[in-house]
């Protein structure tokens, strides 16, 4: 408990001073947990992936060498038509000629885009509703609840369908953050049961009649003391969910309601080049391994994460 | 129990009657409005008025969402722009297709992640459980249509061994009943190993783990004590408690049969509720694309209360109030 009241800093009046022996405890428990995730080999392979990804997609202008005149991404080569790799086009070109290195890595900001905006908002949406229902309980929790319910209940991919084919028409940027509003507003409900659980919990806890007592109002109750205890469960969520969000954006560009032209996602990319599979396997194999790939890491580092903060595995 | 199954279907119904507000003033809301796809530029403004008339588009939003609901709860679902004909009709005739395709994989999900769920837990941490821990990664990590496009292109185009689309041959005049059966056949393998690939994925994982919980019990610690062969005390005690949560996962899966193959049918041009809605959705049919998603919902309210249902009914340490 003791980082609990480590939280409380002087400012607030509470009269808890930060001594030296309170913020070495309170870095003591991230400590224990980051120890604990970096002996899983694993989940630790994967967070290496996922940053190399990260890196060479945010590098993408530099690695392609991206000009003011000379747009890589957009770039055909009408000499080399789904040539498959040759010097020049380490991965070859796709069936109009841009170069595939390209493609790839100016397709990968967009759909690591989509999953991390998405699940930004999706956690934002899903941690409101759980921690108002959660706390304040009575007929709030009942209606906040059965509209989770109702929203957890509509197959996910018919409602996307249809709402996409409406509102993901614009072209270009207006598309992707279509996409993103879409998969956040029909993401969350899953998070909203997860915060709504650890919330019931803790506030019956004595810690929170301690902060109460001393004068500490609901929202600060929800956002100092009992939300930073929901962390866990919330933070572990929020990694699985990018890598369902990815999933998701690419199977709704697959069937063009995701990304639109001039944009491109991974999704975007399989969707143009399938019937090409035959002709040059590498135009569907590389978006998709991609995808496969970066899910993949991201699966297994938020299963990393799960077991380096759970509690019951706590060693001192 | 009997109390609790009725209020849950009550909240049931009350919740559907709220959705089905929702639902109908979302698609209206949609930019174009249900008319849009109706008419062709080329019409006279009296035919069109004409048409609206027939579909009922001329009246109030309010008497329009009164009379499909009084079209749901009498059975015909309101009338396709396309057909003309009955929503319920539409998606009736497209039933038969799904469930076989649901039925089949489903079955094979399961038998398959028994196998693997319950090989992995006996033999937790050997070369097997690891196989089986990373295919079922890779199966939650794949997206669908990224894996049938691999089958198909495998299976389908570079061996030839299976058709690539379809319920049945585009010609089966002269077939006897034992080459039609064959057909059906060779056309369902695929589409069914690609909907099973994710249950199993997700099905293996869940029995293991709950295995491995079963496996800490007292009784099992007793049926050994008693002298009763590990076989036994595997496939008697453990199995038999460990499936309970895994039934109950299975039953709430079932529940997405209207949306779940969608996926699946659109790549393989499967003929069922899947393709319906996503032929429904490119022609702009509102109301056979609004009836599918209230019923999609029924759908899965229904499975996750026989799940509940269906817990109580198998463990009879679990009981509702």
């Amino acid at each position: 408990m003791s980082t609990i009241q480590s939280e409380q800093s002087p400012q607030a009046g509470i009269g808890v001073e930060l001594t030296p022996e309170l913020l070495r405890k309170r870095r003591g428990q991230l400590r224990i947990i980051f120890d604990r995730f970096i002996r899983n080999k694993v989940a630790v392979a994967g967070l290496a992936v996922l940053a190399l990804i990260t890196l060479a997609a945010i590098f993408a202008p530099v690695i392609t060498h991206q000009t003011a005149t000379f747009d890589p991404n957009t770039a055909t080569d009408v000499y080399h038509i789904a040539s498959g790799p040759i010097p020049g086009h380490p991965l070859g070109t796709d069936y109009v000629g841009r170069d595939e290195v390209a493609r790839l890595l100016f397709g990968a900001r967009v759909s690591l885009l989509v999953g991390l905006a998405s699940m930004v908002a999706s956690i934002f949406i899903g941690v409101s509703v759980g921690a108002l229902a959660g706390y304040y309980g009575g007929w709030l929790d009942n209606l906040m609840m059965r509209v989770t319910d109702a929203f957890l209940a509509i197959p996910l991919y018919l409602i996307l369908f249809v709402l996409a084919a409406t509102f993901t028409t614009g072209s270009g940027s207006a598309s992707v953050i279509g996409v993103i509003v879409l998969i956040a507003a029909f993401s969350w409900p899953a998070t909203a049961r997860i915060v709504r659980g650890e919330f019931l919990g803790l506030k019956e806890r004595e810690f929170l009649l301690a902060a109460r007592t001393l004068g500490a109002n609901d929202f600060r109750l929800m956002l100092r003391h009992i939300l930073p205890n929901a962390a866990g469960p919330v933070i572990v969520a929020a990694t699985l969910l990018v890598g369902f969000n990815i999933i998701t954006e690419s199977t709704l560009s697959f069937f063009n309601f995701g990304v639109q032209p001039p944009e491109s996602s991974w999704g975007t990319m399989l969707a143009t080049s399938q019937d090409y599979f035959s002709e040059q396997p590498l135009l569907v194999l590389i978006p998709g391994v991609a995808i496969l790939i970066t899910v993949l890491s991201i699966n297994l580092v938020g299963d990393g994460l799960r077991d380096a903060l759970d509690p019951y595995m706590t060693e001192r | 129990m009997r109390r609790y199954v009725i209020r849950r279907l009550i909240q049931a119904v009350v919740m559907l009657f709220v959705m089905s507000i929702g639902l109908f003033l979302l698609i209206h809301a949609m930019p174009g409005g249900p008319d849009a796809v109706l008419f062709s530029p080329r019409m006279t403004a009296a035919t069109r008025a004409n048409l609206r008339h027939q579909y009922g588009l001329d009246q109030p939003l309010i008497q329009q969402y009164l009379s499909w609901l009084k079209s749901v709860l009498t059975g015909n679902l309101g009338f396709s722009f396309a057909s003309g004909q009955p929503v319920a009709a539409e998606i009736g005739a497209r039933i038969p297709a799904t469930l076989e395709l649901f039925a089949v994989s489903l079955s094979f999900a399961l038998v398959v992640a028994i196998l693997l769920g319950v090989i992995s837990a006996v033999r937790q941490y050997s070369l097997t459980d690891y196989s089986v821990t990373v295919l079922s990664y890779f199966g939650i990590a794949m997206p669908v249509f990224f894996f049938a496009l691999i089958m198909q292109e495998i299976f389908g185009v570079k061996l030839g061994w299976l058709p690539t689309c379809c319920r049945t041959s585009a010609d089966t005049t002269g077939f006897t009943a034992f080459e039609n059966f064959q057909d059906a056949v060779i056309h369902l393998i695929m589409p069914a190993v690609v909907l099973s690939f994710l249950f199993i994925a997700g099905w293996s994982r869940y029995l293991r783990s709950s295995m491995l919980d079963v496996v800490k019990q007292d009784y099992i610690r007793t049926a050994k004590a008693k002298g009763l062969a590990s076989r036994s005390v595997f496939f008697g005690h453990a199995l038999r408690n460990a499936l309970i949560p895994l039934l109950t996962q299975v039953a709430i899966d079932v529940g997405a049969v209207f949306g779940g193959a969608v996926i699946t049918e659109t790549i393989f041009a499967w003929p069922g509720l899947g393709k319906l809605f996503y032929n429904s959705l490119q022609a702009r049919d509102y109301p056979v694309l609004l009836s599918m998603l209230l019923l999609g919902a029924a759908s899965v309210i229904v499975f996750n209360l026989l799940a509940d249902v269906l817990y109580a009914v198998i463990d009879p340490r679990i009981r509702y109030s």
